[in-house]
């Protein structure tokens, strides 16, 4: 009697469980049927009326009922919560193309960033990075430079003077003469800044530019060491093996003085607009230091020697990024500086 | 300066250096060839041609004519000059020439062109087709030929003199080539004084040398003379001034021609002028001089200002029969200031600033003699060379041994027949004894550029060719270079700078002096440029914020909202000391469209990045600030800069906040680094506490107040949240408590919060 009591509720809670289409459908039917006060607990109180043998072969039956019913309410459970789950996720949908919010990364200026990329190749190579005031003393700029006045070498740099009787300096040079005193020989040395020159603004002139002022003073430092520093240094710059030639360049604070010419890098030296079909590009004024400037800078000429350049800053960033404006450097556009 | 390649080769024996390649030889071993360009190469084509028949074309001003032109048979030549007429002597230049075609003109057929001075390179002159007294047609034009001009950068000659004329640049290119330099014929006969001189200062004039002439006709120069002249970029005049020109195109040595008739006295003396003294010059203009000026003078007054330009009523000219030859020496410094003050350069200043050689002025007056005798038949010599002569101080033997010299360069193997060869081939004496040298200089390298035994090495090294040197690298020591930290500091702080969103600017270190006046910085404290060339440079910036004003601005116009930051220097006038120079951060935060709060406290939360533990006090704010919206940043009690909005009338079209420090006392007060602090081993406590307020409390106010109440176990005052409702205004914290050594009892922390509840109830309510 109450076996087939038992397989008729099980076949027919089965079919409800197979039939429900929601989760709490399911969870009612859970706790009708086998719940504390459940139809298989009710099932279950009835059994103490049995034999013992009846009670065993029923006992069987019963567990035997809860665990097709328990597993097959699992069964759908499980589908039902991976159906929410994945309902949830699909709610969840971004747009990831949509913009970031907060500000992004700002830029360097590009004369920072050249900046810092060659004053870390020259304190690689033993440098020390120097800097000296915008405004100069007419000493410093000019005089200690072998320039008196008078010379017609100031005439080549057309100086801003000021109200206080000093001027803004034509050059970096003058951090040459503020590192020998501070520095002592043997040194090396590098002054990258802002130098000024009397000029009308156009697209290819500045007032308002930037130079590195580079040099090292040793026992027996040569010409030739000048040029094996510069060819390194410069193949450093331009990240490819470069060719160098010097020829006579006259600055009066070297002697010999050369002007220094790197081989046309858009041509390759055969000539080419850039180059001005020439095969070269003048790049930078080098020599050696003159005995004069040495003394004036209280080094021995006798005992120490010394080259000296200045590297055009500008001029290497406007050659780097093809820029075509000198204005836009020092223009405040964030149109154009943000680019870099 | 632009040399004939024609002119230099007559002064070299057998020079065989094509034109093509001289101006490259030139730019490694001298001085920088800016340029190399064929003059008159149609000299070889054009002929003299004789007009036949010259008939006017109806209605035009045009004329046709028949020419024969020799070698090319006879030509019928349409020409509009109103000289062109039946039996004259021109020039014919055939198609393919000048620009010249085979064309019709008006329906007259033209084939080739008859030209004028001008158009064949040889003058100025083109008033008409040019006249030959005599000569073939199909002839060449005599003394024209074609020509290579070599420009050379003025700037790269600075030093050298010798390098003005033709003269000094053949022995440079003869060096080079290898080549002997013709010698110069330099006599000149002996003869009586023809004028009496007077140097007044010998420092300023060291030699003046003159020679008088009779019986001159002044013409146009011959052909040749002025086809050279005017390919070099000199004016021909007349056949007088032309040598004096073509003189110091040769020699670098300036000269002078005075119709002696219109000098006054006997006697030529060179002095300063007198305060105001006026002189009449050449170029029509009237200078009036002061005693920093050196003129040539005569008994009536300044006839010239001296190595600059002649006096104008004793200037050549048609009448003129006699003449007196200036050939002379100047101070240069004096000169290039005379010249800068009256801004006057001309092609004589140009040279004496230069120190020229005091030993060229006889010789340019010797060749001079023979020059005018072609150009001028019949002139004689009056009397002979007056020459007052003060000899410079000789530079002294340059002694330096081989060693030395092979050290400069870094070429070990120089050896010392190469260096005599050298330093001999551009006219230096030798002297040399198992490799130690004695080196005189010659007169035109001695006036300034060569005197140490350094100038020898540049001489030794171009012209053995910089690129003959092997590159060495330098042994040097390998120590740690010795950094100063505000370079590390500053480009940590561009770098974190960019991180937080901020885009770098560069900024000029000008400000004008509408911009400093616009955010009230007093004028006085700038330095100011005495000699600006555009408007906007006329001060010295005090402070970043005028130029970042600007950027504001323009940057407005194409952004929403933007952040933008510069590290520059501030220019502080110190009297005639150099001023102070102090490194600045200014960093902007624009909003177009937002009530401008947000911009302000971005640059809090920047300003406690870029300098951890600042604290920010509102203070007055400085006319150009926002009056309710400005503060003070201060770190470890001091002032290091401001955080304020720009007031609202001076940014167009938003609001834009600035936060502006004091780089130098940032670094100074920047916190060493110092040991660690043990981590805390007991539990804290916590607790909230609301404080109604005042509507314009300070939170920072309120806090302190809680801190300075809260006792010694206080590890922590936290500000939450402020609240404005029916009630009014309220601030909550949090207050945490924790003692080093134990946990706190509850009883402790109530007792905490009770007192401070009190003192709070007392003072807030
Ligand atoms: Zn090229």
């Amino acid at each position: 009697m109450i076996e087939t009591q038992l397989s008729e509720l099980a076949a027919a809670t089965e079919a409800r469980i197979a039939a429900v289409t929601t989760a709490d459908e399911l969870e009612a039917i859970r706790v009708e049927v086998l719940g504390r006060k459940g139809k298989l607990a009710e099932v279950s109180k009835d059994m103490g009326k049995l034999s013992p043998e009846q009670r065993g072969v029923v006992g069987k039956l019963l567990n035997a009922a809860k665990q097709t019913l328990e597993n097959a309410l699992t069964a759908r459970k499980t589908g039902f919560d991976e159906a929410a789950l994945a309902a949830r996720l699909e709610r969840e949908w971004v747009d990831l193309t949509a913009p970031a919010a907060g500000a992004g990364l700002g830029s360097l200026h590009p004369l920072t960033q050249i900046q810092a990329e060659i004053e870390d190749l020259f304190v690689s190579l033993g440098f020390t990075v120097l800097d000296g005031p915008e405004v100069e003393t007419e000493f410093n700029n000019f005089d200690a430079l072998n320039i008196p006045p008078d010379h017609p070498a100031r005439d080549m740099q057309d100086t801003f003077w000021l109200s206080n009787g000093h001027l803004l300096r034509t050059h970096t040079s003058p951090v040459q003469v503020r590192g020998m005193k501070k520095l002592g020989p043997p040194l090396r040395m590098i002054a990258p800044g802002r130098v000024f020159r009397n000029e009308e603004v156009d697209a290819s002139h500045e007032h308002t530019f930037y130079q590195l002022e580079g040099m090292m003073v040793d026992k027996d430092v040569s010409v030739a060491h000048l040029i094996y520093f510069m060819k390194t240094l410069l193949s450093a710059i331009f990240k490819r093996d470069v060719t160098v030639r010097l020829r006579p360049g006259y600055f009066p604070f070297v002697e010999p003085g050369f002007e220094l010419d790197i081989q046309c890098l858009i041509c390759g030296g055969t000539g080419c607009p850039v180059c001005k079909q020439s095969g070269w590009v003048e790049l930078l004024p080098c020599g050696l230091v003159h005995p004069n400037v040495l003394r004036l800078g209280g080094i021995d000429p006798e005992v120490y020697s010394g080259f000296a350049f200045g590297l055009g800053m500008t001029r290497l960033v406007m050659m780097r990024y093809a820029i075509d404006d000198i204005r836009q450097l020092q223009g405040g556009d964030l149109r154009f500086l943000t680019q870099f | 300066m632009k040399f004939s390649y024609n002119w230099l080769a007559e002064h070299i024996d057998g020079l065989t250096v094509p034109p093509a390649e001289i101006g490259k030889l030139i730019t490694m071993k001298t001085a920088e060839c800016e340029g190399v360009e064929a003059h008159g190469a149609h000299f070889d084509h054009v002929v003299i041609a004789k007009v036949l028949t010259a008939e006017p074309i109806p209605g035009t001003h045009l004329s046709v004519a028949s020419v024969d032109t020799g070698r090319y048979g006879v030509k019928q030549v349409v020409c509009g000059a109103p000289n062109c007429r039946a039996g004259m002597l021109t020039a014919y230049v055939p198609p393919g020439q000048l620009g010249v075609t085979t064309a019709k003109l008006r329906g007259v057929d033209s084939e080739g062109m008859l030209a004028s001075a001008k158009e064949l390179g040889i003058s100025a002159e083109d008033e008409g087709i040019i006249e030959f007294a005599d000569g073939e047609p199909g002839a060449a034009i005599a003394g024209c030929t074609a020509d290579t001009i070599v420009e050379i950068d003025n700037k790269s000659l600075t030093h050298r003199p010798d390098l003005w004329g033709h003269h000094g640049m053949a022995r440079e290119v003869a060096a080079i080539a290898g080549r002997p330099l013709k010698p110069l014929g330099v006599e000149l006969p002996a003869g009586d004084p023809a004028v009496e001189i007077e140097i007044r200062d010998a420092k300023l004039c060291p030699r003046f040398s003159a020679l008088r002439f009779e019986n001159v006709t002044v013409q146009a120069s011959p052909l040749w003379l002025q086809q050279r002249l005017e390919s070099v970029g000199l004016n021909p005049i007349n056949n007088i001034v032309d040598v004096t020109n073509y003189l110091m195109a040769e020699l670098a040595q300036p000269m002078h021609a005075y119709d002696a008739a219109k000098l006054q006295g006997g006697k030529i003396i060179v002095r300063v002028a007198e305060d105001g003294e006026q002189c009449p010059a050449l170029n029509g203009q009237t200078y009036t001089l002061d005693s920093s000026h050196l003129v040539i003078a005569d008994a009536g007054g300044p006839v010239g200002i001296a190595g600059v330009i002649g006096g104008g009523p004793s200037a050549i000219s048609e009448s003129t029969t006699t003449i007196l030859l200036e050939a002379a020496n100047f101070h240069a410094a004096s000169i290039r200031k005379t010249s800068t003050k009256l801004k006057l350069r001309t092609d004589a200043s140009m040279r004496f600033e230069k120190s020229q050689d005091p030993v060229n002025t006889v010789r340019a007056l010797a060749r001079a003699k023979g020059l005018l005798e072609q150009v001028s038949p019949g002139i004689r010599l009056v009397g002979g060379l007056a020459d007052l002569y003060y000899p410079l101080p000789e530079v002294a033997p340059i002694s330096f041994d081989l060693t030395w010299m092979r050290r400069k360069l870094g070429k070990p193997d120089l050896t010392a027949a190469e260096v005599t060869g050298i330093l001999k081939s551009i006219a230096f004496g030798v002297t040399e004894v198992d490799g130690q040298f004695t080196v005189t200089v010659p007169s035109w390298r001695a006036t300034k550029d060569v005197s140490l035994k350094d100038d020898l090495v540049e001489e030794v090294g171009r012209m053995i060719g910089y690129g003959n040197l092997t590159p060495v690298p330098p042994l040097v020591p390998s120590v740690v270079p010795p950094l100063p930290p505000e370079r590390a500091y500053l480009r940590g702080l561009r770098q974190l700078l960019t991180a937080q969103g901020y885009t770098e600017v560069y900024n000029y270190s000008f400000v004008n002096e509408v911009q400093a006046a616009e955010l009230g910085l007093p004028i006085e404290d700038h330095v100011r440029v005495v000699n600006p060339i555009a408007q906007g440079q006329e001060l010295l910036r005090t402070s970043l914020l005028p130029n970042i004003k600007r950027n504001i601005n323009d940057n407005a116009k194409e952004y929403e909202s933007f952040r933008l930051f510069e590290i520059g220097k501030e220019i502080h006038a110190r009297g005639r000391e150099l001023p102070e120079e102090i490194p600045h951060l200014a960093a902007v935060s624009f909003e177009k469209h937002r009530d401008g709060v947000a911009n302000l406290f971005e640059l809090k939360r920047l300003a406690g990045t870029v300098v951890p533990g600042c604290t920010v006090e509102p203070v007055e704010a400085r006319p150009f600030e926002h009056p309710f919206r400005s503060a003070q940043v201060i770190l470890r009690n001091e002032a290091i800069g401001r955080l304020f909005e720009f007031h609202p009338s001076l940014v167009e079209t938003g609001r834009a906040a600035v936060l502006d420090l004091d780089l130098t006392k940032v670094q100074a007060l920047r916190p060493a680094a110092g040991k660690y602090k043990p981590l805390r081993r007991f539990p804290t406590s916590a607790f909230d506490l609301t404080v109604p307020t005042a509507e314009r409390e300070l939170a920072g106010t309120v806090l302190g107040f809680i801190r300075e109440h809260s006792g010694p176990l206080t590890l922590d005052v936290r500000y939450l949240y402020d609240y404005t409702g029916d009630k009014g205004r309220s601030m909550t914290f949090r207050i945490t408590l924790g003692a080093a050594d134990r946990t706190l009892t509850g009883d402790e922390v109530t007792a905490i919060r009770s007192q401070l509840l009190a003192a709070v109830a007392a003072k807030y309510q």
